[in-house]
């Protein structure tokens, strides 16, 4: 959610102005579009640094977590667990020698301790990054067959 | 977001803040959202850059029709069958953009790149519009 300072539209200036070239409330339904814009028009993304949306999934294997990580380079993500939290940290560059622009993005999970630390495997394709986190054999759903006797 | 204006249609408005309507977003591609995307100027074009993740070249269209240049990507990823979703923050929700060209852009010379998740379109502008200097005899 953006900040806009809303200046409310001056009624004297609308009655001195011999043509009405602006509908009184033409501020007012600017502000409401700019609201239902805000609220239903834009994607939390990735666009302008900072955090990036993250998905979480689970099977009976792994757990999974997706993030969308458009236009960054290979190497300049980076995949950590350090104390049970996995942070993804990642720079995009963009831009000549002349303009060279770069945005960092951080976030980090506090992982369960059902999760195999050192068996993390992470796949960057078409701007998501997908981590694979396995789970620990005790904490896999196991069938257990019952016998009859 | 034309809601107002339906309702009652004697607030009538300027334009130019309405959603500019082509063909691709007209088609039925159920619910979409509008990619974050910036836009930058140079001397000979127009550049711009759109974040798409997750959709791939097959499932990206673009489209300039009645000075309206339509973006659509469709993603490609579809949650398997046996993942249970956890916790979700992006949407499944196609990316839709729609930019509304005048006519100082060559349309038939625009060129889009698609490179892990982010297109860059280049819209160049028309040779007759572009800055020239005229030497005086």
């Amino acid at each position: 959610m953006r900040l806009v300072r809303y200046t409310y539209p001056s009624t004297r200036s609308l009655v001195s102005s011999p043509l009405f070239s602006r509908a009184p409330w033409s501020g007012l339904e600017s502000e409401i579009d700019r609201l239902f814009e805000t609220a239903f028009g834009e994607a939390p993304t990735a666009a302008l640094g900072g955090s990036f949306p993250v998905d979480l999934y689970e099977d009976k294997d792994n757990r999974y977590v997706r993030a969308e990580l458009p236009g960054v380079s290979r190497d300049a993500i980076q995949v950590e667990v350090v104390d049970g939290t996995l942070t993804l940290q990642a720079t995009r560059k963009t831009g000549d020698d002349k303009a060279a622009e770069s945005v960092s993005f951080s976030r980090s999970i506090t992982l369960s301790d059902e999760v195999k630390a050192d068996a993390i495997r992470a796949q960057y394709e078409n701007g998501v990054l997908t981590v694979t986190l396995p789970k620990k054999e005790e904490a896999k759903p196991r069938k257990i067959s019952v016998q009859v006797g | 977001m034309n809601l107002l204006q339906s309702l009652v249609p004697s607030l009538g408005r300027s334009g130019g803040q309405a959603r500019p309507e082509g063909s691709l977003a007209n088609a039925d591609l159920g619910p979409t959202v509008r990619p974050a995307y910036t836009l930058k100027e140079t001397d000979d074009a127009f550049g711009a850059t759109l974040y798409l993740p997750g959709v791939t070249k097959e499932g990206l269209d673009i489209d300039a029709e009645n000075g309206v240049l339509t973006v659509v990507g469709r993603r490609s990823w579809k949650q398997p069958e046996s993942w249970t979703s956890l916790y979700r923050e992006s949407s499944d929700a196609t990316f839709v953009l729609s930019l509304r060209l005048d006519l100082s852009i060559d349309v038939d010379k625009v060129h889009a790149e698609l490179n892990d998740g982010v297109l860059r379109l280049s819209l160049p502008k028309s040779e007759a519009l572009k800055p020239r200097k005229i030497a005086v005899t």
